[in-house]
C-alpha cells in the first residue's frame, strides 16, 4: 500500500499515526450521528411534503370547483376583468432558520385570507360566488407557500446529505483502514526490529563467551 | 494533503450553527422577530407558534428560565440514536411534549421521540454534536 511504504517505522511516528486515527474515529463518530440526523430531518420534510401536497392538491380542487362555478353563473370575460382588477399583493414574511449549519427558508404568510372589500374588485358588479372563488384561491396560495417551503428544505437536507455521506464514506473505507494498516505495519516492523535486536546481541553474548 | 486538518475543520464546523447565546422564552415572546445569531454570524429565526406552544407548557414563573433554542445533544458516548436534553427547564418542556417523566437536569431521549421533538420545535431546538 502506497501509504506504508512513506511511513518510517520508530514509536514517535506510530504515536502521529495512532492520534491520527483516533481522531479519524471521533470525526467517523460524528458525521455518522449528524448523517442519522439529516436522514431524519429529511423523511420528516419528505412525510410533511406528501401531507402538504395532498393538502394542496384538495385546496386546489375546491379553488377550481369555485372558480368554474363562478365563471358559469357570473360569465367569463367578468370574472377575468375581476381578477384583474383585485389587488396581487401579499404580506409574506420569508426568514432564514438553519437546519445542523443548513440554511432553509421560514415562510410566514399573514393575511391571506382577505375579506371582499380588500380584495379590490368592484361589488356591486360581482356575486358573493366570486368572493367564494377568491377565499377559496387564496387558501390555495397559502398551501401551495408552505409546500414551496418544505420542498426547498427538503433539497437543502438532500444535499448536505450527499456531502455528509461522502465525507464519512471516505472516513469509513479509505482513511480508517488506512490508517489502522500503517498502526499494523508499524507495530509488525518495531517487533521484527526488537527481535533482530535480541537475536544480535545473543549473538553477540555467545561470541563473547566463546572468546573469553 | 493534510487529513487531520481537514477532520479538525469539519469537526469544528459541526457546531457552527449553534447560538451565540441562546434567549429566554420571556424575551423571545417579548420580541417582534424572535432571532439568535449563530457562531458562524447568521441568524436563526424562531418561530412564534412554537414559542407559543411552549408557553403553554411552562408557567409564566418559569419563561424566565428557559433558554432557546433547546439543544438536543447527540453523543457518540451515549450509542447511536441517542441524545440528551441538558437542562431543567428544557428538560421539563420536552418531557411535556413526549409525556414523559423527569426528573433532574437531563433526560434521554431516543430517535422515535427526537423526530417528534424536531416535527413539533422545528427553530425552538438544535442539534448539538458533543464528544
Amino acid at each position: 500500500m502506497a501509504a506504508r511504504v512513506t511511513i518510517s517505522p520508530n514509536r514517535m511516528e506510530l504515536m502521529k499515526v495512532k492520534n491520527r486515527l483516533a481522531l479519524a474515529e471521533k470525526g467517523y463518530d460524528l458525521l455518522k450521528e449528524k448523517m442519522d440526523a439529516l436522514v431524519m430531518e429529511l423523511l420528516n420534510t419528505l412525510k410533511a411534503i406528501q401531507k402538504s401536497k395532498a393538502e394542496a392538491t384538495a385546496q386546489l380542487k375546491r379553488g377550481y370547483e369555485a372558480l368554474s362555478i363562478c365563471m358559469a353563473a357570473l360569465g367569463t370575460f367578468e370574472t377575468v376583468q375581476a381578477a384583474a382588477e383585485t389587488k396581487k399583493e401579499l404580506n409574506i414574511d420569508i426568514s432564514v432558520r438553519n437546519i445542523m449549519g443548513i440554511e432553509v427558508p421560514t415562510v410566514q404568510v399573514g393575511g391571506i385570507e382577505r375579506n371582499a372589500l380588500a380584495r379590490g374588485y368592484s361589488l356591486h358588479m360581482t356575486s358573493s360566488l366570486l368572493d367564494t372563488a377568491a377565499r377559496e384561491m387564496e387558501l390555495a396560495t397559502k398551501v401551495l407557500i408552505e409546500l414551496a417551503e418544505l420542498e426547498i428544505t427538503a433539497f437543502a437536507l438532500a444535499q448536505e446529505l450527499e456531502k455528509t455521506k461522502r465525507r464519512v464514506n471516505a472516513l469509513e473505507y479509505i482513511l480508517i483502514p488506512r490508517l489502522r494498516e500503517s498502526v499494523k505495519f508499524i507495530m509488525m516492523r518495531l517487533d521484527e526490529m526488537e527481535r533482530e535486536n535480541f537475536t544480535r546481541l545473543k549473538r553477540i553474548k555467545a561470541i563473547l563467551e566463546k572468546r573469553g | 494533503m493534510n487529513v487531520e486538518r481537514i477532520i479538525k475543520f469539519e469537526l469544528g464546523r459541526l457546531n457552527a450553527h449553534l447560538p451565540e447565546k441562546r434567549i429566554t422564552l420571556k424575551s423571545a415572546l417579548s420580541l417582534d422577530k424572535p432571532s439568535v445569531r449563530t457562531k458562524d454570524g447568521k441568524a436563526h429565526y424562531l418561530k412564534r407558534e412554537e414559542l407559543e406552544l411552549l408557553s403553554k407548557l411552562l408557567p409564566e414563573a418559569e419563561w424566565d428560565s428557559l433558554l432557546l433554542p433547546i439543544f438536543i445533544s447527540l453523543e457518540p458516548k451515549l450509542g447511536r440514536g441517542a441524545a440528551k436534553i441538558k437542562g431543567t427547564f428544557e428538560a421539563k418542556v420536552i418531557g411535556k411534549i413526549l409525556g414523559k417523566e423527569t426528573s433532574g437536569d437531563e433526560l434521554i431521549v431516543y430517535r422515535p421521540e427526537i423526530a417528534i421533538i424536531r416535527r413539533k420545535l422545528a427553530t425552538t431546538t438544535q442539534y448539538l454534536f458533543g464528544w
